[in-house]
């Protein structure tokens, strides 16, 4: 018995069933944060299993000089951020939102800003 | 051998539950969570309307640290850094998604809300139950909450006001911290049907390049592997405080986590950290360990083991200090040949 934390497990290809309702076309308006860098990828399977969102799958490149690299399904992407973390050679790289939409949603009433939220 | 427990007037399947978050944000998740033969689901904390802005997440929201990168995936000790505030939808849409999840689940719904005054507390509380909910998780320290609303003010009356207004079984969920046994009695004192021990804590990290806060900028909720030690002093505590149930969480990653807390009094354990990091697995991975357990052990059910540790522990005034023995401790038990050895 011993916490075996991080143990690889297949990614599969279906659509992360969580986070309903997200405003309609999400993926569509907020384009995905996450983008895998593929020359700097070492295929090592690391990403695939941290992602709680089934947003990243290996895919084959034959000219890869690993001959597969890490992919983000934009439209499984919450842009929840765990992947940069797991990545050992920063090949997950962030992509800062330039849709130019502000996060859906509303500012914080002015009664609650003196308050730390 | 079985790993049935009874929580609240319910008799779960399991001790696990699948905590409050982004595990529980979603109907399809409820048959997710069922496969791995779960106790019950504590669904996402939902924010009234004045904490509308909790709903927008920024991206990223997470951030893992102390992640070893290079255990292929296999990091036993990180931290979740969060800032994954409220349920993203609307109220209507949590009831919606109550019911929705009524329909799909065989174990225990227990919705999960958030607000400041009375009687937006009681007003949600009846809605959740009027939804379908099975239970009500107060989640009055949350991470996220305005520091402002203190428990003595603001919380001990949404507790009344909530008990007051529902039926069913309400759980308050406290966060750690020198006051948590005090809260513990004056939750039990005020109707509560059991104590969730503990929620994540409010952190923050520095990016020393930058030299601000990571991601946001801004105080963010922490948790973690290491948050357990605490916890375990604080359901140790709390277990020979109150005799309501408590439903322990942080940190448990693993069997063994799980049966330290049984041992010390939990009746349930809610994990969350593990299910995000490791997938839905984990949770079978756990109960199998569990089982494992109670079968070298001779054990039928949780119930038989529950407390015994907290029943083991020395009170201060008998903890054996230095005596004046040359060596201490269990490796060097004292011999009466050590006698002429040492003092001729």
């Amino acid at each position: 018995m011993n916490g075996d934390i991080g143990v690889p497990m297949n990614a599969t290809k279906t659509k992360y069933p969580g986070l309903n309702p997200l405003p309609p076309e999400f993926g569509k308006d907020y384009p995905p944060i996450a983008v895998v860098v593929e020359e700097k990828c070492i295929a090592c399977d690391r990403c695939p299993p941290i992602c709680f969102f089934d947003a990243i799958v290996m895919e084959e490149r034959p000219k890869h000089s690993y001959k597969r690299t890490a992919v983000v399904i934009g439209d499984n992407c919450t842009g929840c951020g765990l992947c940069f973390d797991a990545c050992p050679v920063d090949a997950i790289i962030w992509v800062p939102d330039k849709s130019g939409l502000s996060v859906p949603g509303k500012k914080i009433p002015p009664s609650l800003e003196d308050t730390d939220l | 051998m079985s790993l049935q427990t009874s929580f609240m007037g319910f008799t779960l399947q399991s001790p696990l539950i699948v905590a409050s978050g982004p595990a529980s944000h979603d109907v399809n998740q409820v048959e997710l969570a069922e496969q791995q033969k779960v106790g019950a689901i504590v669904l996402k904390t939902a924010c009234s309307d004045k904490y509308e802005h909790m709903r927008s997440w920024p991206r990223p929201r997470y951030k893992l640290l102390d992640w070893d990168k290079h255990m292929s995936g296999r990091s036993k000790q990180f931290t979740l850094y969060s800032y994954e505030q409220g349920y993203s939808g609307t109220l209507q849409d949590y009831w919606d998604f109550i019911k929705a999840c009524k329909e799909k689940a065989h174990v225990p719904i227990i919705g999960s809300i958030f607000a400041d005054v009375a009687n937006d507390w009681a007003e949600l509380a009846v809605k959740v139950e009027e939804s379908g909910a099975d239970a009500i998780e107060l989640d009055i320290s949350s991470p996220h909450r305005p520091g402002s609303l203190d428990f003595e003010t603001t919380f001990v009356a949404a507790i009344k006001a909530v008990r007051e207004a529902v039926k069913f079984p309400v759980a308050v969920k406290l966060a750690a911290g020198p006051d948590v046994v005090h809260q513990c009695v004056a939750a039990q004192d005020h109707g509560a049907d059991a104590v969730t021990l503990c929620n994540r804590i409010r952190g923050l990290d520095v990016d020393i390049e930058a030299q601000r806060p990571i991601l946001h900028g801004y105080f963010a909720g922490v948790g973690g592997p290491w948050a357990k030690y605490y916890t375990f002093r604080h359901v140790a505590e709390a277990q020979q405080a109150i005799k309501i149930p408590i439903s322990a969480t942080g940190g448990a990653i693993s069997g063994e986590d799980v049966i330290k807390y049984v041992l010390l009094g939990a009746s349930t354990v809610q994990i969350l950290s593990v299910i995000m990091i490791n997938g839905w697995k984990s949770i079978s991975r756990i109960s199998q360990e569990i089982e494992e357990y109670m079968e070298r052990k001779g054990i039928h059910s949780t119930e038989e083991i529950r407390g015994k540790a907290v029943a083991a522990m020395t009170p201060l005034d008998e903890v054996i200090r230095w005596s004046g023995e040359p060596k201490s401790g269990p490796r060097n038990v004292w011999k009466e040949e050590d006698m002429s050895k040492h003092f001729g």
